[in-house]
């Protein structure tokens, strides 16, 4: 019986939304958002500043009501989730979260108790590596401690969904590297499905198994980093040639020079669009920074 | 080996998995790892580059398939003893695909006929041997 249930529970989405909508002050934010994350997988989310990340996450977490649509976690309505399912997710978001009138010692002490699994020599060990004063107020670290702090906390309880905000924001180059490689190896060893959001690029290509975009409220090119980087690339047309350009690209600029540059995906024979055989197109494979670039642009 | 040996560039336009698989062809064709030679392991490796594992299983799996690595019991993988993949020419040659098709496609788009790039070619390979 046991079995079965380890069985279902390996196999049930930690993460799914559907037709999410939401609003924020009279503004779209999301027009229709579908997701849905494999266990063990590592999503990375990305998008321009202000472009509904934050609130994207917020929502399928079931911190924040949608106008419309579902989401779920774990399989189960994510505005109703139960204490036990509540423990096996850890969540970071930008903003330090409360308790501020604890030292990080006694956050984890007294939060350590909510977590079946929550591993206190970690949280030791990573107080010392990332030099934060463990008895110290809350309150009197900089918010950029504060963070770490949080990602300490996430981390030692052990989550099976792990849902991070812009941790980058508040770690040097050094911690931020400890950080991707503990959340890399916990995806691919321990099976932790990591969903986090970030705008520094080369982070989410070393992690991440699927990228998603945010953009204008709906989520484009969802799909494995290794995938975009071979299924996309920018097709330079010189300008006397602009009228062969192919009709369905993800973006297309105009040059003062009358040349044209379009971001082409291939077809399912995996050739490119005809134009790209044109004596004097020219098509550069893109790293994803160029390509969310031209697309966001 | 060590995981050091390996270089990742996660900006590149190639995805890390190729950029391993293309590091071990090399450096298994050019005689760097020797037949037998214990790789490092996959945690070893992503935990090094801070990448994700399954990107190293990937790449590790390709160059099995390829018969330059092996699974060898107790030890994981290991350079494979009869590296068949380097034996032959047509293997060698495909090691150098990515950069003759980067060479046609070049030629291309300076409108040069095949001619004269074969013929420069020729002369360059003459002059390496």
């Amino acid at each position: 019986m046991n079995a079965v249930l380890r069985e279902m529970e390996s196999t049930v989405a930690p993460l799914m939304v559907s037709g999410l909508v939401h609003c924020y002050e009279g503004h779209n934010v999301l027009t229709g958002v579908d997701l849905t994350l494999e266990p063990g997988s590592v999503l990375g989310l990305i998008g321009r500043n202000g472009a509904g990340k934050s609130t994207l996450i917020r929502l399928m977490l079931g911190l924040l009501q949608p106008l419309a649509g579902e989401t779920f976690v774990f399989g189960e309505p994510a505005l109703q989730l139960d204490d036990a399912t509540k423990a096996r997710i850890a969540y970071v978001p930008q903003q330090p979260e409360a308790l501020a009138w604890l030292t990080a010692q006694q956050m984890f002490d007294f939060i350590g108790r909510f977590y079946p699994r929550w591993d206190a020599a970690f949280a030791k060990r990573m107080l010392e590596r990332w030099q934060i004063p463990p008895n110290k107020l809350l309150a009197k670290l900089s918010p950029g401690e504060r963070q770490r702090v949080d990602l300490i906390r996430a981390l030692a309880s052990q989550p099976q969904l792990l849902v991070l905000d812009e941790p980058a924001a508040a770690l040097d180059p050094v911690a931020r590297r400890e950080l991707l490689r503990e959340v890399a190896l916990r995806a691919g060893e321990s099976g932790t499905t990591v969903l986090f959001s970030t705008h520094i690029v080369s982070d989410l290509e070393r992690v991440a198994s699927e990228i998603a975009f945010l953009h204008q409220g709906k989520l484009l090119m969802r799909c494995s980093v290794d995938e975009t980087k071979e299924r996309y690339a920018r097709l330079w047309l010189p300008g006397k040639m602009s009228a062969a350009a192919p009709v369905n690209s993800l973006s297309r600029r105009r040059h003062d020079d009358g040349s044209l540059s379009l971001v082409v995906e291939r077809d399912a024979h995996g050739q490119w669009p005809e134009a790209a055989n044109l004596p004097g197109a020219r098509v550069d494979a893109l790293g994803l920074e160029d390509l969310f670039v031209e697309i966001a642009e | 080996m060590d995981a050091s040996l390996l270089t990742v560039q996660p900006t590149a336009p190639e995805p890390i998995y190729r950029q391993i698989v293309e590091q071990l062809r090399r450096l298994i064709a050019g005689g760097q790892l020797v037949a037998g030679e214990p790789l490092p392991s996959v945690r070893d490796v992503a935990g090094f580059h801070a990448i994700n594992p399954m990107t190293v299983s990937r790449a590790y799996g390709i160059a099995e398939g390829e018969g330059l690595l092996e699974r060898q019991r107790g030890k994981g993988m290991v350079v494979a003893a009869t590296r068949k993949a380097t034996q032959t020419a047509s293997h060698r040659l495909a090691l150098l695909e990515p950069q003759l098709q980067a060479l046609a496609r070049h030629a291309n788009e300076l409108e040069l006929p095949a001619e004269p790039v074969l013929r420069r070619l020729t002369k360059l390979l003459g002059e390496e041997r």
